[in-house]
């Protein structure tokens, strides 16, 4: 890589210009829905509909946001999607990281055709199971409920694969020595192996959350129009059909700003672990 | 002691096992069954009655059933080769850009790359239905000032799937650059620098050096790319409703409105069951295709 960058720097300076102006160009192509997104939340009705567009709202308002609050129950979706996603994750943690632990540091017999079918989960679409589960879901009295929403998502195959590739990495040393000591194995766990494995556990949390914050087709199936168990992701979808046809940018622009920006924060803060974990799905296997 | 460890195995695999046995491979294998029944949604399992093939005849049929799945599965079938053909050029191209150091501002480029990929697709499927709006909308204001008549976009059956695709590929190519880039990584430094004696130029280290050492890497991402475009939902389920004239009606959107909201399980399992073996064809395919170019 270091000779790639020494080679390279004798390259001619037009070829430099050429590529920041391309590079320039992709970030604003990238991060232009997102701006207009939250400018237009900040416009008056009236704006909105102009032609040609109003580009940056002459007298920011938070009028939109206020007629948001009026139409969903933001508190409460917001609430729901914390649930959801924090409980599920919760629940991803743990039961990956006692999978991952045994299918790194155990032997016992049909290891690696288990994890094979438990794997190969990781490739089915959602919706291939969607009918029966939502049948299946239902006879256990957990329709329109957020627990109906969660417990089928506690386990994941993904979780299990990121956490196998990351603890097979911890000495076993490490581990026969708390053996020896005589602690158990979920102790070992948590004491010894957890901590080496955090940056993992980190990222695995981050994607997890995110995920099952954006999560729409499986609470929209289960949930069957209980509006009091919504996610913020499905109260938007209200926005849209409230006062169809008329004037609604603003509206659902705001709506859009308040369900992006927990995942968006989120990942400013703590981009590095999400790029490592894909980094380390990608190329460990 | 490995008596010991076999227990502790069985602990520690206990709650994944069975909740991916629960909540995906019963699921799976029920889906399977049930293609082979006529089967209400609203009715417990214990109802469906064995007909053998008779789904799968109607939704290859003549009826509407049929005219409706066939179109969907073309649909779904174009989405996906779209979605793929666009997604990885552009991720090779975008990750060379954050991956070279000629020029700072790479990972800066790589984080608003990837902050896309953070967002709720139903977010963006909002944002971008008003981003197409045929009058008041920037993309047609943005066309008008180099000289392009104002597009249709969702509005017009020739263009509204692909629009589709085009958001879709806006939200996702941050994190197929992040692959990309991690395949880059991968390639040695000294093969440029052997090259560079050799007199290769640049084009000819992309061609001979870059992209056939890629080629796992773009395979995985090729795989990733159709898993997620056969699961588009939400812009079709808030903004076109499968519209305009069916031409985004595609297979999840589809199988949900036979399975769940008519409640016609059996026809919709029989669907979702295609769907899956689609999915195994395209994939094998694809790893016989790079077997097949690493062997020469």
């Amino acid at each position: 890589m270091s000779t790639a960058r020494s080679l390279s720097r004798k390259r001619p300076s037009g070829r430099k210009a050429l590529l920041a102006t391309a590079m320039l160009l992709v970030a604003v192509a990238s991060a232009f829905p997102l701006a207009w997104m939250v400018l237009s939340s900040l416009k008056t009705p009236a704006e909105t509909m102009q032609v040609p567009p109003v580009w940056i709202p002459h007298t920011p308002s938070f009028e939109a946001y206020e007629k948001v609050a009026g139409v969903i129950n933001v508190g409460r979706s917001m609430w729901n999607s914390l649930v959801i996603a924090s409980v599920t994750t919760a629940g991803i943690l743990v039961t990956s990281m006692m999978a991952g632990y045994a299918f790194a540091k155990y032997s016992f017999p049909g290891r690696s055709l288990l994890f094979s079918v438990l794997i190969a989960t990781m490739f089915l679409p959602p919706i291939v199971t969607l009918i029966p589960l939502y049948r299946m879901v239902g006879s256990m009295g957990l329709s329109a409920s957020l627990a109906g929403i969660i417990v089928p998502n506690l386990a994941n195959a993904f979780g299990i694969f990121l956490m196998r590739q990351f603890i097979a990495g911890v000495p076993d040393e490490l581990i026969d020595a708390a053996r020896m000591d005589g602690a158990s194995e979920l102790l070992i766990l948590y004491k010894i192996v957890a901590p080496s494995v955090a940056p993992a556990i980190a990222a695995l949390a981050l994607f997890a959350f995110v995920y099952h914050w954006n999560s729409y087709l499986w609470p929209l199936t289960v949930l069957q129009g209980n509006a009091d168990a919504y996610p913020i992701v499905i109260s938007l979808s209200r926005l849209l059909s409230y006062n169809r046809g008329a004037v609604n940018t603003g509206l659902v622009m705001a709506g859009a700003t308040l369900a992006v920006l927990p995942p968006l924060i989120l990942f400013v803060f703590l981009q590095r672990f999400f790029v490592d974990s894909i980094v380390g799905s990608a190329i460990k296997g | 002691m490995a008596k010991a460890f076999r227990a502790s195995a069985g602990i520690m695999l206990a709650p994944a096992v069975t909740l991916i046995g629960v909540f995906v491979l019963v699921p799976m294998l029920l889906t399977v069954w049930l293609s082979f029944q006529d089967w209400s949604t609203q009715t417990p399992f214990s109802e469906a009655n064995f007909v053998g093939l008779g789904n799968f005849q109607e939704i290859f049929g003549a009826t509407s059933v049929g005219r409706d799945f066939k179109a969907a599965l073309f649909n779904t079938a174009i989405y996906t080769a779209l979605s793929v053909i666009l997604i990885l050029p552009l991720s090779v191209v975008l990750g060379l850009m954050v991956y070279q150091r000629d020029v700072a501002g790479g990972t800066a480029l790589r984080t608003v790359l990837f902050s896309t990929y953070m967002v709720p697709m139903i977010a963006v499927a909002l944002v971008w239905s008003k981003l197409y709006s045929p009058s008041e909308g920037p993309f047609n204001q943005l066309l008008g000032l180099i000289g392009i008549s104002p597009q249709p976009w969702l509005s017009s059956p020739r263009s509204a799937l692909v629009s589709i695709v085009l958001l879709n590929v806006w939200q996702q190519v941050g994190y197929f650059t992040v692959l990309a880039i991690a395949g880059l990584t991968q390639i040695p430094g000294s093969l440029y620098e052997a090259a560079t004696l050799d007199g290769a130029n640049r084009r000819e280290q992309f061609r001979f050096i870059t992209l056939p050492l890629l080629r796992r890497t773009l395979l995985f991402s090729a795989v990733i790319a159709i898993i997620n475009a056969v699961q588009v939902f939400e812009p079709v389920a808030l903004i076109t409703q499968g519209g305009p004239v069916g031409s985004t009606n595609v297979l999840t959107y589809h199988i949900r409105r036979v399975g769940i909201e008519r409640a016609q399980g059996g026809l919709g399992s029989a669907m979702a069951v295609m769907l899956m073996l689609s999915l195994i064809v395209c994939v094998s395919a694809l790893f016989a295709f790079v077997n097949r170019k690493d062997s020469e």
